[in-house]
């Protein structure tokens, strides 16, 4: 059936997402992506039949397979959890580090940096970026 | 005999997996990697050789539900360009061995090398046009890496971009030639094919009758002739597409030798002879003589322009390249006979002619022809080898492209004599570029003799290693000259004249001209046309004209080679501007620079916001453009929403906390705020996988965001308070990328969950305990079934973990080392 409530709240978290991605503080960036992800995993469940079946397991004969939700959806999500767990901390620990070596974690500084640094001034300014 | 298809798929093979090692042998042999690599050619030629006498089609199945298959065939046309391949690739690969004594980038060298080889066998032995699209590109892949061998040379650079521009476009038109070929084959033969020879092949002798009505009815023929007639005349540099090749002589000699005269340049006369028995007819020939004739003298006359001896070589390449596909291009036996023996000589004396110029230019230390002269002095078995080769390139008897040109004065005057007025100018413009073709190569020759210039100094004999294949190539060509002359007194050159017989009833014979008589040439009607291919001394009365015209050209090539210099001057002045196909090239290539630059100004400005904003977007348009193509219509059936029932509101509930957290993330005044505010987002996640009945979701998901949250506060003790304040308007322009992303997430939510699509859980939970042997599915799904995704979720982490570590703990130590 057509997840109505769903498609609105995840339309929401996806805006929200996007909206700290596309912001100048690292930190900031890292949890749009946190919340990204989160989202894409509700999605994913919301797929998977919301009422009515039971819950995924079967007893122990086996014999006759009841109506439980996918377990299939659910066995990725679980997977996608934990690596959105690891990218999470390894973005974290990145954000870190990018302090360490550059002293700021501005994205629009970081990004002026590389530019002072690099010899040759052929990249514009231009391009929507002044925050 | 059938064709043995372990051959095939080895000789096709070997050179790709040779090339693949090449790095780890150049670790081990280092420089005589050119030995490993010599061998690897020879053991294909020894493969080729072993075809011998074999005709017929083989395949392996490949994309079965294209109808795509690796569809190999062996006939005459075949085995030449296989064996000039291989063959000369051995040669090329042992002289290497000498000339690239000290360059830079070997491994990458031998590498490129061999694998155009296995290209250039592919492209002899296809026989489905995808597989001979396939290797067609790969041939001008290899040929890119190759031209720009020096990669920090901008004339390398730019040759090697210029051919591949041009190539690999050819190569697209014929694409696009061998798709309406694949359309047309459906009505003509009943199914869509792409196989050019075996069952139902369009090449077949009882089938290109067919094709080549159902082209005619359909209009299709001359779009065909042209789209693939465009892609070989990229390929075989043809007027006034030829512009890439003389650039190409960037590339080191071998190269030149190997790929731009004896083999790649070929594929494109492969290609015209391949197809002669399918489309030959007044078309074809209107078509393929003008521009065989047209490049033949052209290219013949900027080689006299030309200053430097690989840069008239490469024009002369173009010129006989001509001289092929218009003996290709007419209809009669002695224009098959042209284009099928022209191959084999200008591939003997071509790439004779650049090993020549490679010693000159390593020995002597200069290309520039007016810095040379008197060389037989110092290098005379080089000389000797230049005469033979140079003088078989110019035409003249006994030497062996006198026969060849032979046959093309020949198909001209036949052609004249049939169709008369007008066509009286093909013989004469035969004659015109070939007293070009008379002077460069005497002038070339030239460069051995008169008085040495004192700049020159003393010339260095090469090493053995590099005469070698030169004169095995120049006695090669010197023996099928002999065999002409002893074949006027009746003794053959048996081999060769079978060969070259077969190869010509591999292009169609004598085609009848018109749509029925093709297929007559093809099989039972290519003995009745006469397939027996025999060459000598002009002796017979019908032999006379033909005979006139190449004295005609000798002598007044003789006598214009006097005034050579003054020739050469007055050309070189005149050539320029927009009289050049370079100019429109140049023009094209300058104007689209900008352009470039303008686009990656807006595209990398190494800012994270430009990046996502332009995936973001393209993503929302990309969406919502395919939603608008597939016209789907979205349904917002409120109505559903009633009766409100108790775990309705609970999951609602849940949801609208989320999205409270999620607000709050966003206003959150300081870090410490931000990432308990998302903590509250994570748990109320947590409790709506509850709610839907995914309790090993909830308890992942509860660990992970304690995890998340303990790390997040463990960095952010490290790091400063900065937030980044919004300005209005940047809130606004992101506000509206957020909304567009979120109303795209939404449809799509919408659309998804609107159909049931089929599902495959009803397999898992019936099996999940007579095969997992456990009651949770979700469980027997992650360590049994798909047990390898696991095991990569497993790998993520732990490569997290160590990146981690590197990044914090080796910091000093990764910056010390």
């Amino acid at each position: 059936m057509t997840e109505v409530v769903l498609a609105a709240v995840l339309g929401f978290l996806f805006a929200v997402g996007t909206f700290l991605v596309l912001r100048r503080d690292v930190v900031r960036v890292v949890w749009g992506v946190s919340i990204i992800s989160q989202a894409a995993n509700v999605y994913l469940i919301t797929m998977s039949s919301l009422g009515g079946a039971a819950v995924p397991f079967v007893s122990a004969g086996g014999a006759d397979a009841p109506a439980t939700v996918d377990p299939l959806v659910q066995a990725l999500v679980l997977t996608a959890i934990v690596i959105g767990f690891g990218t999470t901390a390894f973005a974290l620990v990145l954000t870190y580090r990018t302090y360490e070596e550059h002293g700021t974690i501005d994205m629009l500084e970081l990004a002026d940096g590389t530019e002072e640094a690099e010899t040759n001034g052929a990249v514009a300014t231009d391009g929507g970026a002044d925050e | 005999m059938a064709v043995n298809l372990a051959t095939l798929l080895a000789v096709v093979g070997l050179p790709f997996l040779a090339a693949a090692l090449t790095p780890f042998v150049y670790r081990f042999l280092g420089e005589r990697t050119a030995y490993y690599a010599a061998a690897v050619a020879l053991a294909c030629l020894g493969l080729v050789a072993s075809l011998f006498g074999t005709h017929g089609a083989v395949s392996v199945e490949w994309i079965p539900t294209l109808d795509v298959s690796l569809r190999f065939y062996v006939d005459g046309l075949s085995l030449l360009i296989a064996t000039l391949a291989s063959g000369v690739g051995v040669l090329i690969l042992t002289y290497s061995g000498a000339y690239m004594h000290d360059e830079p980038g070997q491994a990458k060298y031998y590498a490129a090398l061999l694998a155009f080889m296995g290209s250039m066998l592919g492209v002899a032995f296809a026989a489905d046009m995808i597989v001979l699209f396939l290797f067609w590109e790969l041939t001008s892949l290899s040929s890119y890496v190759l031209i720009g061998h020096y990669q920090r040379a901008g004339p390398s650079m730019y040759a090697s971009r210029k051919s591949m521009l041009i190539t690999v476009a050819g190569g697209l038109f014929m694409l696009a030639g061998f798709l309406v070929l694949h359309a047309v084959s459906a009505e003509a033969l009943g199914s869509a094919t792409w196989a050019l020879f075996g069952d139902g092949g369009i090449l077949m002798p009882e089938n290109a009758a067919a094709m080549q009505t159902a082209l005619a009815d359909q209009g299709l023929l001359v779009p065909v002739l042209a789209l693939v007639g465009i892609g070989a005349a990229a390929k075989s540099a043809q007027v006034p597409l030829h512009i890439w090749l003389p650039n190409a002589m960037e590339a080191p000699t071998p190269v030149s030798a190997f790929l731009h005269s004896a083999t790649m340049v070929k594929a494109g006369v492969y290609l015209v002879g391949r197809l002669r028995p399918l489309l030959g007819g007044e078309e074809w020939t209107a078509a393929f003589v003008a521009l065989g004739l047209l490049t033949m003298t052209v290219a013949a006359i900027l080689a006299v322009a030309a200053t430097d001896i690989k840069e008239l070589l490469a024009y002369s390449t173009a010129s006989h390249l001509g001289l092929i596909v218009a003996g290709f291009g007419f209809t009669s036996f002695y224009g098959a006979e042209t284009g099928a023996f022209h191959i084999v000589n200008h591939a003997l004396f071509k790439a004779a002619l650049f090993l020549v110029a490679g010693i000159v230019a390593h020995e002597a230390g200069t290309r520039a022809l007016n810095e040379l002269g008197g060389l037989r002095e110092d290098l005379p078995i080089t000389a000797g080898i230049a005469v033979i080769a140079g003088l078989g390139m110019a035409g003249v008897p006994p030497f062996n492209g006198f026969y060849s040109k032979e046959f093309l004065f020949k198909a001209a005057w036949e052609y004249a004599t049939v169709h008369e007025g007008v066509a009286f100018l093909v013989p004469v413009v035969a004659v015109f570029g070939s007293i070009f073709t008379f002077l460069y190569s005497i002038r070339f020759v030239a460069m051995f003799f008169g008085d040495k210039p004192d700049a020159l100094g003393h010339v260095h004999s090469p090493p053995a290693i590099m005469l070698g294949p030169p004169a095995l190539l120049a006695t090669l060509a010197a023996v099928v000259g002999i065999g002409g002359v002893t074949a006027t007194f009746g003794v053959h050159l048996e081999p060769l004249e079978t060969f070259v017989a077969s190869v010509i009833q591999a292009t169609g014979g004598e085609l009848g001209g018109g749509a029925h008589a093709v297929a007559a040439s093809g099989a039972a009607g290519a003995a009745a046309a006469g397939s027996e291919f025999t060459y000598h001394l002009p002796t017979s009365r019908e032999s006379l004209p033909a005979a006139t015209m190449s004295a005609i050209t000798i002598v007044l090539g003789a006598a214009a080679y006097t005034e050579y210099d003054a020739l050469h001057a007055r050309l070189d002045e005149l050539i320029s501007g927009p009289l050049t196909a370079n100019y429109y090239y140049d023009g094209l290539t300058d104007g689209a620079n900008p352009f470039s630059d303008r686009v990656r100004n807006a595209v990398q400005t190494r800012r994270l916001r430009t990046y996502a904003t332009w995936t973001l977007a393209a993503f929302v348009a990309l969406t919502l453009g395919a939603y608008a193509a597939a016209e789907v219509t979205l349904a917002l059936p409120v109505g559903e929403l009633l009766p409100v029932t108790p775990p309705k509101l609970a999951v609602w509930l849940v949801l609208a906390l989320a999205g409270v957290g999620a607000v709050m993330v966003v206003r959150a005044n300081s870090h410490v705020a931000g990432v308990l505010t998302l903590s509250i987002l994570g748990f109320m996640v947590a409790i709506f996988y509850i709610l839907s009945k995914a309790p090993d979701l909830a308890l992942t998901q509860l660990v992970v965001e304690t995890l998340v949250l303990v790390i997040f506060l463990l960095v952010l003790d490290r790091l400063p308070a900065f937030y980044g304040n919004v300005t209005r308007s940047t809130a606004l322009r992101d506000g509206v990328l957020s909304v567009a992303v979120g109303a795209t997430v939404a449809i799509t939510v919408l659309l998804a969950t609107a159909t049931r699509p089929d599902s495959i859980a009803s397999y898992f939970v019936r099996t999940a305990y007579p095969e997992g042997g456990g009651s949770n599915i979700v469980n027997i799904i992650l360590v049994d079934y798909r047990a390898f995704d696991t095991m990569g979720e497993i790998a993520v982490v732990s490569m997290a973990a160590l990146s981690i570590i590197t990044l914090i703990a080796l910091r000093e130590r990764g910056e010390t080392q």
